[in-house]
């Protein structure tokens, strides 16, 4: 009876440590997938491949299917945001993001990014402009603003 | 009673003007989106038994938006000539006019550098973003022109393979920045692609005719040369490892001297052992025909070891140690310091 108790008072403690354990495997990997893309419901796809997301971000598309202008806005990458985002998109820290850009524009390939200081400013910049795309880290639909699927989720 | 009322008209008043006042301070400009930044470097250097400093050009680079489709980019260096009565002289680099017509495709018009090879279509004058303290040994010895004036059709990132070319007929060697000199024209033709990240692999080729008598580089070229120009270029800048690699095979055939050949090379490896920290070396080779007559007949051999620390992106230091073996000199050596910054 007592070495019942007793093996019972340990699988219970082990079960909720494994519960435990488990819940914060599953609140890191919603971290690791926190990242939204959103888009202006003007000229901006409502869904994209991974794989193309990036070559946007790396200025490789100039114009989108439509033919509308690809513009993009980004949170500052001193910002945590701004770092995870340059870490998924660019495999880079967020100084290196800046000399990409400063290179790109240098050499004439590419306007620089529309940066700003908190994702408020992101969002408003997406909704006024057609053809504007950013990564936040929340799933926004308004009027104005899509999110955008990428590799058809929500988030990544 | 009625000072109250007076004075609650009053703050409604000043409220209403710091309003409106208030939406047009904070709208953006209503101009288009031009940018202006700048270029310089500092230096120290030991060579020839003596210790010497100096600075580079100073560029100002800038960039503004013309429209949804036309761009336009300008950059002006001011620079030290010892001839000029300043000892210091103005000189536009670049300035282009962009028309993006279609998806990734471009038409450039306006004095542009010639997409002739990695360096000089990536790094222009800007010696923040240069691997070494500069250029290869081949542009020093004008070995390739460095920039054309004239019309160009680009595109870039086209298909998986990610596909670029660029097309660019300008006047040609000889010329002025806003005339040529003859009847001919230059042809520029590169394409690139790059099949995985990080990794470029292009070509191009050039041809120009030489007008007999021609200034070109403070030079009188005395016969008319006809001079093609084949280049291939390797670059690869990864999270760790650095390859920049990049041949001329020059063909410069006059009546008198036939076709000569001349070759320059170079090779840059550099390693990210932090990410502010590259240690890298380049080696440079260039090799002249016997005969030849455009070029000034110098064969020339080079290393550098060095190193390159980002304090920030756009203020980088470098320390190089070069040994250097030409034709015409014999064998000398510098050790050079170099603060480069972007502003």
């Amino acid at each position: 009876m007592r070495i019942r108790a007793i093996i019972y008072d340990h699988l219970v403690k082990y079960f909720f440590i494994g519960i435990l354990l488990t819940s914060c495997c599953l609140s890191s990997r919603a971290q690791d997938n926190n990242l939204v893309a959103i888009g202006n419901q003007i000229g901006v796809p409502s869904e994209i491949k991974m794989s193309e997301l990036k070559a946007v971000f790396h200025g490789e598309r100039q114009r989108w299917g439509n033919g509308t202008k690809v513009i993009i806005a980004m949170i500052k990458t001193t910002t945590p945001l701004g770092n995870e985002i340059s870490e998924k998109i660019y495999s880079k820290n967020g100084e290196e993001v800046r000399g990409f850009w400063a290179g790109i524009m240098f050499a004439g390939k590419f306007d620089a990014p529309n940066v700003f200081n908190t994702e408020a400013e992101v969002e408003t910049f997406v909704s006024q402009n057609p053809g504007a795309i950013a990564i936040i880290d929340k799933v926004v639909t308004t009027a104005d603003i899509k999110t955008i699927l990428v590799g058809g989720k929500k988030t990544f | 009673m009625r000072k109250q009322k007076h004075q609650k008209s009053l703050i409604l008043a000043i409220l209403i003007i710091l309003g409106i006042a208030g939406d047009g301070f904070g709208q953006n400009s209503i101009l288009q989106n031009t940018h202006i930044r700048g270029f310089m470097e500092v230096d120290a250097a030991y060579h020839d038994k003596k210790m010497t400093f100096g600075f580079g050009e100073q560029d100002l680079f800038i960039t503004s938006q013309l429209n949804d489709r036309f761009s336009f980019l300008g950059e002006a260096v001011f620079k030290y000539v010892p001839a000029s009565p300043t000892e210091f002289g103005v000189s536009i680099e670049r300035a282009i006019v962009k028309y993006n017509y279609s998806g990734n495709n471009n038409l450039l018009l306006g004095k542009q550098h010639t997409p002739i090879n990695f360096w000089n279509d990536t790094y222009h004058h800007g010696r923040v973003f240069y691997p070494t303290i500069e250029r290869p040994l081949l542009f020093p010895a004008n070995f390739i022109p460095l920039h054309t004036t004239g019309v160009a059709a680009e595109g870039h990132d086209l298909g998986n393979i990610r596909f670029g070319y660029n097309l660019l007929i300008g006047n040609g060697l000889g010329s002025s920045d806003v005339a040529n000199n003859d009847e001919r024209v230059s042809v520029t033709a590169a394409v690139h692609i790059k099949p995985v990240e990080n990794l470029k692999l292009g070509v191009s080729y050039y041809n120009d005719v030489i007008s007999a008598n021609a200034t070109v580089n403070d030079r009188i070229i005395p016969v008319q040369v006809h001079q093609q120009l084949f280049t291939g270029s390797i670059s690869y800048f990864g999270k760790k490892f650095e390859l920049l690699t990049e041949g001329t095979l020059a063909l410069d055939k006059t009546d008198s001297t036939g076709t000569q050949h001349d070759w320059a090379s170079y090779l840059y490896a550099g390693y990210r052992v932090t990410d502010k920290f590259v240690p890298y070396i380049r080696l440079d080779n260039l090799q002249y025909g016997s005969g030849e007559v455009y070029y000034i007949k110098n064969n020339t051999r080079s290393y550098i070891v060095g190193m390159r620390y980002y304090v920030d992106y756009l203020l980088v230091l470098k320390l190089e140690y070069q040994n250097l073996h030409t034709e015409i000199q014999g064998q000398t050596f510098a050790v050079t310091f170099q603060i480069a910054v972007g502003f």
